[in-house]
């Protein structure tokens, strides 16, 4: 399923993303499958470096774990929105936490994805690229609201 | 032929006298009616006498003894009615003496004992009275026709006031001795009904007390709970009778409706005495049935009293007594011995079955006082009529407070309480709900039921706010094991799904890495897992150690070797041991131990920085030291992280992945060591944890 609405590679501009994650493992795991779908792959250890790229390098979309040490992922979104230059950034959050709650917290801080894992992969890809889509076409606040209304994906 | 009485005055007078020192030595009503019959009768030179007695109604005429008389004729005159058309009956009604010279006189003066015979001569009866009171009469009957001279009249009288005097000596001297005998079984009656508050098995015994001295038989029955009639005991002096009642009451069960004998007793609360069972009735009783005719011939049923047990306006039961094969028909003496007897087993029987009542009562206030649950009593204007302690202790208020205030007054969340709460039928099978409260600035989770009836609600709460706490503990974990299982599951499935993509050509280097991250993901996988368990293990007290003798600065060193092969480069991880003194403990679980500390310490520096373990001997100890320069721990939080489940950030928002058990584990196993785990952290600036172990040396 990958491939289908990805991103052409060699298309002007290749969609930039910054994971942000403490767990490597899952970092490897979105550089190679955003990479296969020809997307540029930044990738932080922890919320305050991903706090530090985000701004330096105003990325497409963040994916974003929640739970990390020091920094959380809610903080980083706070203060994503919170600073004018970082406040377009759409934020996809990529996390254990399954709750009803905490897929509620993440639509309120203006999150347009919820990603719980463990997650297939491969179709990361074709994820991103059909948020990054919908929000040029004008339905980020839709798929803000998707998030607690069930649709993960 | 008529003669004329020939022997003298004196001759008379010397009869009399010798009659007279007879019956002063005379003690009972028989020896008196055995001299007056004998010597009496003699000295009136009759051929027959009888004595006969006015029955207790004042009804009849029963004959008391007799002499000469033929026993065919006797046999008529055993008892006859006191207006029967004779001489004796004439006489106890008038209280004059007849005398008649001839059986032709007499057939003239009384035409209705004409056909009772026309043998006979001369025949007298006197009264026999005292202090002008007629209890009975005397006939004499002599052999020839004689005209009785006043003098010899005056003789007969004088012959019937000795006899008058002796018999009402006697009589009253044997109603003194069975008014005695009665009043010796009540008194020991009474205190064979004082002796137990078993009152049905003391009643048992009563009607065994019964016979054979009151009746030859005695029954008690019951009115049960449900109105039933319930035969407590039946007594006879052969046991094999009884079991022969018993058997004839399961054939001829009582009819409660019956209109005689004890259902009525029971029904009306009346006695029921009949001195003589009239054979109609009991031909009534048994109608067709030869079988039962049989049986009540062979029971030969003369007498009978039912009285009823009755205390504070309640028939409780019925005594009842039948005289039949050996004891006399009943009296009136018998009757009246009956009721009393009857009005003080029903006082004994309300007695103890007060005392149960006051008893039982006594032990559900008790139980009340202390079981865990609170119970609340309301009546139907919702005023609180019970508030037992646990009541009080779950919402902070009083008993005093409570008890005779509206409950909406007393517990203004009551509504809140119990407005969810179903109100149940007696009997229902309870359905508490459990429902948040705040009282006293306290939030309670209490779960309540109650059961509404006529005369109110009873409510039964139970302040389960440690279950819900624990549930919720529990909850969280599974939750947070769920929330850890789950990363290195996306690792592992991620690493799969991407190594089976066909349509990308991975580097080398990405190849590996991917196999090696489902090989340490997995592994991550099965710790958590074992954690898991071995929690549960521990909480079963089923973990088993091996304790040795082992050099602990040497284990600290395995541990620190591994750990720095995996610990990031911000971490300087250092190992700072002396020779130690050996310790007793499971080196695997001391290892485990030392592991868990130490990758706590490098999780909690997320800055990096440095990581000690310091092995010190100390005063017959060694101790043992992770320190770090990390997060910390909130002072408020030091002592908690020892808890099952507990998390240093429940939330985890900043926190860093564990299962909440490592701690619980590290202390569990330190202390089955006989050692000790405690912290100190300074949030911001670092912990240390301390692990004390018992030399043996």
């Amino acid at each position: 399923m990958h491939g289908k609405g990805s991103a052409t590679p060699g298309s002007n501009s290749a969609r930039r993303v910054l994971v942000v994650d403490d767990e490597r493992a899952i970092r490897l795991l979105c550089r190679v499958n955003l990479a296969a779908s020809g997307m540029d792959v930044l990738e932080a250890e922890d919320g305050r470096s991903g706090l530090e790229l985000a701004r330096k390098e105003r990325p497409d979309l963040v994916l974003l774990d929640v739970m990390m040490p020091g920094v959380d992922g809610w903080t980083v979104a706070r203060e994503l929105a919170a600073d004018e230059d970082t406040r377009d950034i759409p934020v996809v959050f990529l996390t254990a936490r399954a709750d009803a709650a905490d897929k509620r917290l993440g639509e309120q801080l203006g999150g347009v994805g919820y990603v719980v894992k463990p997650f297939d992969p491969v179709s990361i890809g074709d994820f991103v690229e059909r948020v990054l889509s919908r929000i040029e076409r004008g339905e980020r606040e839709q798929l803000r609201r998707e998030i607690s209304s069930g649709r993960e994906r | 032929m008529t003669t004329v009485e020939g022997s003298d005055a004196a001759d008379r007078a010397r009869r009399l006298q010798r009659v007279a020192e007879l019956l002063a030595e005379a003690v009972t009503p028989e020896q008196v009616l055995d001299a007056i019959l004998t010597e009496g009768v003699r000295a009136a030179e009759a051929r027959a006498g009888s004595i006969g007695v006015v029955s207790e109604d004042g009804e009849r005429i029963e004959m008391l003894a007799q002499i000469g008389y033929p026993p065919e004729v006797m046999a008529n005159w055993q008892e006859f009615p006191i207006d029967a058309p004779t001489p004796m009956s004439e006489v106890l009604r008038t209280g004059e003496p007849i005398f008649i010279s001839s059986v032709k006189e007499r057939n003239r003066l009384y035409p209705a004992l004409a056909d009772q015979g026309q043998e006979g001569h001369a025949l007298v009866v006197v009264p026999l009275a005292v202090e002008g009171q007629v209890f009975g009469g005397m006939s004499l009957s002599f052999d020839h026709d004689i005209e009785f001279e006043p003098e010899r009249r005056e003789m007969k009288v004088a012959l019937a006031r000795q006899a008058a005097q002796a018999l009402a000596r006697s009589r009253l001297f044997a109603a003194e001795q069975a008014m005695r005998e009665r009043m010796t079984f009540l008194a020991e009656a009474s205190e064979l009904l004082a002796s137990s508050l078993d009152y049905n098995r003391t009643l048992r015994r009563l009607a065994q007390l019964c016979v054979p001295r009151l009746a030859d038989w005695c029954a008690i029955d019951m009115v049960g709970a449900d109105g039933a009639i319930e035969r407590l005991a039946v007594a006879h002096e052969d046991p094999e009778k009884v079991k022969w009642a018993y058997e004839l009451q399961e054939r001829y069960p009582p009819d409660p409706a019956a209109s005689r004998g004890i259902p009525q007793v029971l029904r009306t609360g009346e006695p029921d005495f009949l001195p003589t069972i009239p054979p109609e009735l009991l031909e009534e009783a048994i109608g067709e049935d030869d079988e039962l005719r049989r049986i009540v011939d062979e029971l030969g049923l003369k007498s009978s009293i039912a009285v009823p047990l009755i205390a504070r306006g309640r028939t409780l039961g019925a005594l009842s007594l039948i005289a039949a094969e050996t004891h006399p028909p009943f009296k009136q003496a018998d009757f009246e011995l009956a009721v009393e007897l009857a009005r003080r087993a029903a006082v004994a029987v309300d007695n103890a079955r007060l005392y149960r009542e006051a008893e039982r009562g006594a032990n559900a206030a008790r139980a009340l006082a202390y079981v865990a649950d609170g119970v609340v009593l309301l009546d139907r204007d919702g005023i609180v009529r019970h508030w037992n302690p646990a009541t009080a202790a779950i919402t902070g208020v009083s008993e005093e407070h409570a008890l005779g205030r509206p409950v909406a007054e007393v517990v203004p969340a009551w509504e809140q309480l119990t407005s969810h709460v179903p109100l149940l039928a007696p009997g229902s099978a309870p359905r508490p709900v459990t429902v948040p409260i705040v009282l006293g600035g306290h939030e309670r989770w209490v779960a309540v039921s109650g059961v509404s009836f006529g005369g109110g609600t009873v409510y039964a709460l139970q302040d389960v706010t440690e279950e819900r706490a624990l549930e919720k503990t529990r909850s969280d974990f599974v939750a947070t094991a769920s929330h850890e299982l789950r990363t290195p599951l996306a690792a592992v499935y991620g690493a799969v799904r991407t190594l089976r993509r066909e349509d990308i050509q991975l580097s080398e280097d990405d190849h590996a890495q991917f196999l090696e991250m489902i090989e340490s993901e997995a592994t991550r996988l099965a710790k958590i897992v074992d954690q898991i368990l071995l929690a549960g293990q521990l909480d079963a007290d089923a973990v088993e150690l091996e304790l040795t003798e082992c050099d602990p600065a040497e284990i600290a060193a395995g541990v620190i070797e591994s750990a720095s092969t995996h610990v990031p480069p911000s971490i300087s991880l250092n190992l700072d041991a002396e020779r130690a003194q050996p310790v007793a403990c499971d080196p695997n679980k001391l290892r485990q131990v030392l592991v868990n500390l130490v990758d706590n310490a490098v999780k909690y520096s997320p800055q990096g920085g440095e990581v000690v373990l310091r092995v010190e001997s100390d005063n017959g100890s060694c101790r043992i030291d992770v320190f770090d320069h990390g997060l910390g721990i909130p002072p408020g939080e030091q002592s908690r992280i020892f808890e099952k489940f507990y998390r240093l950030d429940p939330q985890q928002t900043q926190g860093v992945g564990g299962s909440g058990l490592g701690l619980y584990i590290c202390r569990e196993l330190v202390e089955r060591m006989d050692g000790t785990l405690t912290v100190e952290s300074e949030p911001g600036r670092g912990s240390r944890f301390s692990l004390v172990l018992p030399s043996t040396r």
